[in-house]
């Protein structure tokens, strides 16, 4: 209620001053003015206390309330000053500039409240210090008898008199102008199209109005500055010049206003954000919702509960951006537990109401898409885990090989050796049923090798470890009972690539032969687009269902592990295509 | 005739090194990978390397590679490869350029001693030596028109013979027949095949091995 009543009182008093200016304008300046123009410059003002205090009141922590209502108060300053009343041309003189700086840093503090940026806040003070300090130094030295720039002829007493002296009352006035309508209102200017150059695409969506209304204001400044060591440009020129400043400072609080309250127009978007979500698939959710809050960097995130920790759509874990200067988050709860979050332009934070009217909106839609999002989280775990128990069996399944090949096998053809060898010492020397012992046992060795290999070879194909996919593949071919043309040529790829195309090839050549009743066959293999490509093809009687049987369901699952498909293209009478791709590295 | 063994299991290298030095051969050097075949080969200059196609690291194929680097770099030195598996895919893989100087044997043929030692005298001389599995891989293969149809099953057997790098008295001594009989046949082959008759062996099996693989 205190505040309220303080802003009430604001507004009386400004409401006061600003007639008492009209009134001081229409006094003293007389054939200068006309009521017109009194009005439109006290109108002007009041634009800055109206903007003012109804952001004062809608975001009470924001700093451009205050700010826009102190412009106010500055602005008709600056009017009453023509008072011929000494105190209060004394007075208002010295404040009578401080309306430029308060617009300059309502345009540098928006949409925050708050200047950041070092060099935004040095310009700030610096124009400040300039706009006190100047008319201050112009009282000491203002002789009553001569004229003030834009005073006309009308002799105004200066209380702070300390001794008048004309030429440097001129001079101070001079370099006031320069100084504050020159080079100061083009610094602003540049610091603006600086920040508009830097800003996120929000940023510059909020900004570009109250920047528009800040560069007519400085520009206006600028052409003043120009102007006033010229002879004085014509009638008509000055008549517009008035007006383009009036303008100038009423665009900036209406852009203001805009600016920050517009999350009230944009509930007109919200709502369409209602309707929109009934149509979007969740995946769209996201582009929704940039566009009601205009922020095309907007992201979705969604909580998963039993990861504790936030995911993207496609079940990604995520980190959340820390709540800064860079990235702003919204989180979003349900029954007091997480449900979303929204990182998003800083700029949004400014517009509280905007972000949690679209987020209100899309909650449903959220919670669907959360689901979604846990869903892919938990299909992402078990594609992974699936590839990772087919690479382990692979593996499994190449070290028995090994083992048996590079382990017993070697064992057993030295121990068979070491027999032969001995048989062959003993040749005629011994006793003939040690040579025969010797050489049966010998021969015994031989089949347990013969075994041994044929054992580890349906374990694991040791072409394929010796000789490379493409050696595999014609080795296949050659023992096919068609005849089977091979097209490959690769170079060696991972175990895990080279045993499934082989698999497939193998179980394809197995197919064929037991149903297509076919000719002849082709096997071709290559890396194309960072897949490799396994086909096996027959001029057979096709019509094979890529259901039909399990070995082809099985070789589906090995390809899908290591995230490929299997396709089967087999028109009744056409013969039958099995294509494999799998992504590989190279 | 001089040689180095590659093969990476103790026991099966003490082996192939007794009965190769039993067999009159001169043993240079026993390597247990293919850095040490490198060097050996580079610094003895051997008329042949037995190799393991399997050596450490990796079981795969290092010995396979280090006789590929062998053979651009000396050509005189012949080498015979042991090979857990055979496969005519394989064999093709490895020597399709040249044959001359190359063996290719599953790894239990080493028990067939004389046979054996025959075909690491073959491959020292420049001559090959392909497994007889091989072979009949070949012949065996179906094809969209078979040009071996007409060959008798005798045929047959000798192309085979002569395919692993045999010569025609190797032949008549595997089939006990006279050389005589043998020549016959092996003229029929050339000439059903439409192959010129050629004086050394391992043309013979370039020739042989280059119809093959049509």
């Amino acid at each position: 209620m205190h505040a309220t009543y303080v802003r009430v009182l604001v507004v009386a008093a400004g409401i006061a001053l600003g007639i008492t200016a009209y009134n001081v304008q229409i006094d003293s300046l007389g054939a200068n003015t006309t009521s017109v123009r009194a009005a439109a410059s006290v109108v002007a003002a009041w634009a800055s206390l109206a903007a003012g205090v109804v952001i004062w009141s809608r975001r009470p922590g924001n700093w451009l309330g205050p700010l826009m209502v102190a412009t106010c108060f500055a602005l008709l300053a600056r009017q009453l000053r023509y008072s011929r009343d000494a105190l209060a041309f004394t007075v208002f003189f010295a404040l009578g500039e401080l309306g430029y700086a308060l617009i300059a840093h309502s345009a540098l503090a928006y949409p925050s409240g708050r200047v950041r940026e070092r060099s935004e806040r040095r310009f700030l003070a610096v124009t400040y210090a300039t706009v006190i300090a100047f008319p201050l130094a112009i009282l000491l030295v203002h002789d009553e008898g001569v004229r003030l720039r834009y005073f006309d002829s009308y002799p105004r007493a200066s209380l702070l008199l300390i001794s008048p002296q004309d030429g440097l009352a001129g001079f101070l006035q001079d370099s006031y102008t320069v100084l504050a309508y020159g080079a100061l209102a083009a610094l602003l200017i540049v610091l603006v199209a600086r920040r508009l150059r830097r800003a996120t695409p929000r940023a510059r969506w909020v900004l570009t109005p109250v920047l528009v209304g800040v560069v007519v204001a400085a520009l206006w400044a600028l052409y003043n500055s120009v102007v006033a060591f010229s002879t004085g440009p014509p009638g008509f020129v000055a008549h517009y010049t008035f007006w383009w400043q009036i303008a100038g400072l009423i665009a900036l609080p209406v852009a203001l206003f805009f600016g920050l309250i517009r999350s009230r127009l944009a509930h007109a978007d919200v709502g369409d954000l209602v309707l929109r979500l009934e149509k979007t698939p969740p995946g769209g959710i996201r582009d929704a919702l940039a566009e009601a809050v205009h922020d095309p960097t907007l992201e979705v995130v969604f909580w998963l509960p039993e990861r504790s920790e936030y995911v993207d759509a496609d079940g990604r874990s995520v980190e959340l951006p820390r709540d800064g200067h860079d990235r702003a988050v919204t989180r979003l709860d349900h029954d007091d537990e997480p449900l979303a979050a929204l990182v998003h332009d800083p700029t949004l934070r400014y517009e509280p109401e905007l972000i949690d009217a679209a987020a209100a909106a899309a909650r449903l839609a959220l919670e669907n898409a959360r689901l979604q999002a846990e869903v892919q989280a938990q299909l992402a775990k078990v594609k992974e885990s699936r590839a990772r128990i087919v690479a382990a069996g692979d593996e499994q399944r190449r070290r028995i090989e090994r083992d048996l090949h590079d382990g017993a096998q070697q064992r057993l053809v030295a121990l068979a050796l070491e027999l032969k060898s001995a048989e062959r010492r003993l040749e005629g020397g011994a006793d003939p049923d040690v040579e025969r012992l010797l050489s049966s046992a010998a021969e015994e060795v031989q089949v347990a090798v013969e075994e041994l290999r044929q054992l580890a070879g349906g374990i694991h194909p040791g072409i394929l470890t010796q000789g490379g996919l493409v050696v595999a593949l014609a080795a296949l071919a050659s023992k096919a009972p068609l005849p089977v043309s091979v097209d490959a040529e690769l170079h060696r790829l991972e175990p895990e690539l080279e045993a499934t195309a082989y698999f497939v090839a193998a179980e394809g050549l197995t197919n064929v032969a037991k149903h297509a009743h076919a000719s002849s066959a082709s096997l071709r293999a290559c890396v194309d687009k960072g897949k490799l490509v396994i086909e096996v093809a027959d001029d057979g009687v096709g019509g094979a269902a890529p259901n039909g049987g399990t070995g082809l369901r099985g070789l589906a699952d090995r390809v899908e592990a290591q995230g490929g498909q299997l396709r089967i293209e087999s028109p009744s009478g056409g013969g039958t295509r099995i294509i494999g791709e799998i992504p590989c590295e190279s | 005739m001089r040689v180095v063994i590659a093969e990476d299991s103790a026991l099966l290298r003490e082996g192939l090194a007794r009965i190769l030095a039993e067999g009159g051969f001169d043993v240079l050097a026993q390597c247990v990978n293919a850095e040490e075949l490198r060097d050996a080969v580079r610094r003895r200059k051997p008329d042949v390397a037995v190799v393991d196609v399997r050596m450490p690291p990796t079981h795969t194929d290092e010995g396979a590679r280090a006789a590929r680097e062998i053979r651009d770099e000396y050509p005189e030195v012949g080498v015979l490869l042991l090979s857990q598996v055979v496969e005519a895919a394989h064999a093709f893989a490895l020597f399709s350029e040249r044959p001359e100087g190359f063996g290719y044997l599953l790894k239990d043929r080493v028990l067939e001693i004389d046979d054996f030692l025959e075909a690491v005298g073959r491959v020292g001389r420049g001559g090959t030596a392909i497994d007889p599995e091989v072979i009949a891989q070949l012949l065996g293969r179906p094809r969209e028109d078979d040009p071996l149809a007409d060959l008798t099953p005798r045929e047959r057997e000798v192309l085979g013979l002569m395919a692993e790098g045999l010569s025609n008295r190797g032949i008549c001594g595997r089939l006990f027949l006279s050389p005589k009989t043998v020549e016959a046949h092996v003229k029929n082959i050339f000439m059903k095949l439409g192959l010129m008759p050629a004086p050394d062996d391992h043309r013979r099996v370039l020739a042989v091995l280059a119809f093959l693989r049509s």
